[in-house]
Parts: C-alpha cells; structure tokens; sequence
C-alpha cells in the first residue's frame, strides 16, 4: 500500500451512560449507588477494536446501521473525541465537515459566517479572504453573499459550508453524510471536485447513507456494525453485504430494497441482466452449501 | 487492544495568529449582532451600567444620605469597572454550553470563546470612559497626568484577572451546570463584598477581613482613588496581583485537563 494518511490501531471509544452533571449529582447525594453503578459498568462502547489504514488518495467511504458507530468513528478521526483504547494517527491537514452548518450564525451574512468558519478551521484571514471568490462561485451564491444567512435555503447552507471545507487545501477530507442534502447538480459538482482533489493527493473519508454514490465513487468501503468494523473491501460488495444485512433484520426493510431494485432495473436491460446474474449466483451458492452441509 | 495515553491528532499548521483572528472576528461579530439591530447601537452598553449607578445614587446618596463627596463620580468609576468584570465573567460562564453544536463538531482552540466574550466586555468598557469623563468634568475635576502609568496597569490586571477567572468558570461549568447560577448569585454577592458604593474606611473593623480575602476590593479602590484624585495606585494592590497570578495557573491548568473532553461532556 501507498503511504498512509491514516492509521487506527485498535481504537475504541467507551461512552458512559449516564450525563456527567448526573454522576456528580449521584456521587454527592448517593455516594453508595454511585458506587454500585460504577461497578455494574453502565456503559456502552460506541467503537470497538477498529484498525484500519487509509492510504494517501482514498475515497473511504463508511456505510452501516444507524447507530453503528461510523458517526463516532469520525468524531475519532477528527480528534472531537479521545479513544479510549488505541491510537489514531492522521498524517496531515485535517477538515472536517461533519454537520451542516455549524458554526454559520442566521443574523450574520454569508460572507461573515465563511470567514468566521475558515477561520475555526484553522486557516488565516488573508488566505480565506483570497480564496472567498472562488469559494462563492462554487457555491454559487453570487448574489447572496451579502445577505444575513437567515434568507438562505438549506441547500445554500450546505453549498456553502462544502465549498469552504474542500477549498481551504485539506490533505485529508472528513464528511458525514451532508452532502446528501444538496440538489443532484451540486452533488455532481461536489464529487466532481472531490475526484480533482484525490488525483492531488487529497484523502477522503465519508460517512452516507446515499449507497449510489457510495458505490460509486468510493475506492474502498467499510462496513460497521455495533461498533466494529466488521468488513473493509470493495464498494459493490460491501454494499450488497450491508443490504443483505438489513434485509435480514425485518421484512419491511427487505421488501422496500426488493422494490427499489425493481424500479432500478425497470428500464434498464443491462442492469437487469446483472441483478439476475447475481440472483442466480447466490441461489448456486446456497444450493451448493445445502448440499456440502 | 492498546492502552497507550491518546492525543490529539496533527491538525496541521494551527497558528497562534489564526487564534487570534478568531478571537477578533468572534468579539466583532457578538458586538455588531448585539446591537445591528436596535437604533440606539452601543449607546445600550452605556444604558445598563448608568441606570445603575443612578438607583445606587438615589437609594444611598439621596434618601440614606449616605453619600460621600461627589458620589455620582464616586460611584461611575466603580461602577463602570464592575460591569465589565461582571459581564465578563457571567457571560463565560455558559459559552461553552451555549456553544456546544460547535465544540461537538468543530476542532478549534476552544479558549477563543471565552476570550471572546472577555474582548467584547473590555471594549465595551473602552467605550463608556467618555461617560466616566463627563462625570469627573461635572464633579469639577480634572485627568491627572498620573493616569498615563496608573490607569494602563489597573487596566491590565484586571483584565487578566477576568480573563482568569472566565476560563476557569467557564471550564468547570461543562461539567458542573449549576456554576452557571452559582456565578450570578456569587457576583450579586460579590458586588456589595466590594468598596464600590462605600468605601474601604467605611467597613467596620470585624469585617475588613473581607476586603482582605476578595481580590477585587483593591482594584476598586485603585479605580476610584485614581480617577478622584490621581492618587497612586493603592499598596495593597499587591494582594491583588499575587491573586490573579495564582488565578491565571488554577485556569491554564484547569482548561488545559478539560478541553479536550468538551466534546464528549456536552
């Protein structure tokens, strides 16, 4: 493998549950019950054990459940949140976009809010000033710049808070699951540009629930469940893997995902040839199981 | 599974100048929102600590008869003082709550916010000495050339003894919410603990201990005796240095053991 950009070495993260302001409060009043509760190990462990290596030029995507730990995974990554086993080691500028527009205050303009936020992310006034025009195009809001963000439409606010994240020069690209949010063309716009920065060398690291684009444009792909990382390899099978996954955890689930495969392949002969191909894969493979066992 | 001690990840080139701008284009940017929208502007920051100092001229000066020689002047320069102490401290007591979407999400030196809200009170401050001026005008006194060493290093101390005071309020209070409320009503307390609407020889002597132990009663009185009179800053001022000194290490290291579990204590 090429140079690494970054490294987890066994990582895990353990989350107490109850709220700190709570355990204070127990420990004074109820010193005993504290006690016990502390013994019991009320708590629960948001990531286990992942070792993972991530090479320079990337595109890592995550993908799992809800609540399987990816989220905190990149929390980890971005140094928002200490592991409580192991080492993470990012090897180079880090950015991180991992909520929609954070930071950007209503009453403020969106020129004001862009400064404000290359500025939180470590960059200088003079080079975010520089850059600002061309932050601007790309998000293309020209002719709203000066206006108080309140006015902006959702998607202005995620135009804007990609465009500065991926122009402030990161060598390592951190995003959770916001592009989603833009419309088709930015989207394009966004992986469009994502693809420019990779072949600069430039990392990246996302978390999505948009398995199309997952499957589209990532390299590799890992898989999370309950806190590990159970899988890490090619985009088409780890996404089938996880499919299969959640199909098998309820009916409904299983049947919204044969739907939205029918209506994938309705008009499409190619991909139809391919969804029956694989069909019948699995059936031989099943068959040849039965018989071995 | 290794146990080895965790530290942050590189973040890259992290400047102390990008601190710093940061902590400039926060304090403008809560200043401006404070007051873009009302028509009087930052005459407003004035209107707090005036009417203040009026109710304490009447209640003390004209119905008690309480009052000492020029007593509005008396209490402006305390006054004025105070309020930048006070705001500094009760704001940053909760800004990191407040803030808690972007700590969550954002990797940023956290000391710039409440070093924010501290820059936005201190120069609010700057602002009202024009109206402290007017009352040393109308009391028929005038700026001594003293000023020029005494009033830069009261300046000074306090604002590091605020600073101090702000990071660590506002450190403990992630962890602790109710040093939120604790601070309000301590600063209550703390108001009338310090000679701003009497003075030092007023105190009875079982509780000069008082003045001895809040490190803020030197400073007040070093305000008031220097705008007054040009006098000399105060001897026991000293005690408030050695205060403020111990302060800014209790904070440094208090804020430096817990910023890092901001994220995860919100």
């Amino acid at each position: 493998m090429s140079e690494a950009a970054l490294h987890l070495a066994g990582v895990s993260r353990r989350y107490s549950l109850a709220g700190p302001e709570g355990q204070l409060k127990t420990t004074l009043l109820h010193p005993g019950a504290a006690w016990r509760t502390r013994r019991k190990h009320n708590h629960i462990w948001a990531v286990r054990d992942v070792t993972l290596d991530v090479a320079r030029g990337e595109f890592f995507s995550i993908i799992g459940a809800n609540g399987s730990g990816k989220s905190t995974l990149l929390r980890l990554i971005s140094g928002l949140s200490q592991p409580t086993t192991g080492t993470v080691d990012v090897r180079g500028r880090l950015s991180t976009l991992l909520e929609l527009g954070t930071g950007f205050h209503p009453n403020v303009t969106g020129r004001e809010n862009a400064i404000i936020n290359g500025l939180l992310m470590g960059m200088r006034r003079s080079d975010i000033e520089a850059l600002l025009p061309q932050i601007v195009e790309f998000a293309g809001l020209q002719e709203f710049i000066g206006q108080p963000m309140r006015t902006y439409s959702t998607g202005m606010y995620v135009r804007l808070g990609f465009a500065i994240a991926a122009f402030m020069q990161p060598e390592l690209l951190v995003v959770d699951e916001v592009l989603a949010v833009g419309d088709g063309a930015f989207q394009r716009k966004c992986y469009d540009y994502i693809s420019g920065l990779r072949e600069q060398g430039v990392t990246m690291i996302m978390v999505s629930h948009d398995l199309a684009s997952v499957e589209r444009f990532s390299s590799r792909v890992g898989l999370m469940e309950q806190g590990r990382m159970i899988a890490i390899g090619d985009p088409h099978e780890m996404v089938a893997e996880h499919l299969e996954r959640l199909a098998a955890s309820s009916p409904e689930i299983r049947r919204s995902i044969e739907e939205g495969i029918e209506r994938a392949i309705e008009n499409d002969p190619a991909a139809r040839a391919h969804h029956e191909r694989v069909l019948a894969e699995k059936e031989a493979a099943r068959k040849r199981k039965e018989r071995g066992g | 599974m290794t146990a080895i001690a965790p530290r942050l990840p590189a973040i890259g080139h992290r400047s102390l100048r990008n601190a710093f701008e940061l902590v400039g284009a926060l304090t403008m940017r809560d200043l401006k929102l404070q007051y873009q929208e009302s028509f009087f502007g930052w005459a407003w920051s004035l209107a707090r600590p005036l009417s203040y100092g009026l109710v304490l001229y009447f209640a003390f000066g004209v119905i008690l008869k309480a009052g000492f020689p020029d007593y509005p002047l008396f209490l402006m320069s305390g006054v004025f003082p105070w309020f930048w102490f006070q705001g500094a401290v009760q704001q940053s007591s909760n800004v990191f709550v407040g803030n808690s979407g972007l700590l969550k999400k954002v990797r940023f030196p956290r000391a710039v916010l409440p070093l924010s809200v501290v820059l936005g009170n201190t120069l609010q401050f700057l602002l009202s000495v024009p109206v402290i001026l007017v009352f040393l005008f109308g009391a028929g006194r005038a700026p001594h050339w003293s000023w020029f060493i005494t009033l830069p290093l009261l300046f000074l101390l306090q604002l590091v003894l605020a600073t101090a005071v702000a990071l660590l309020i506002a450190s403990l209070t992630v962890f602790f919410r109710d040093l939120e409320h604790i601070t309000e009503v301590g600063l209550n307390l703390l108001f009338y603990a310090t000679p701003i609407l009497y003075n030092i020889e007023r105190i009875p002597e079982r509780y000069r201990w008082v003045k001895d132990v809040n490190p803020l009663a030197p400073l007040a009185e070093g305000w008031r005796n220097v705008i007054m009179q040009g006098s000399w800053l105060p001897a026991d001022l000293w005690t408030t240095v050695a205060w403020t000194a111990v302060l800014s290490l209790i904070a440094w290291y208090t804020f430096h053991r817990l910023e890092d579990a901001f994220a995860d204590a919100l």
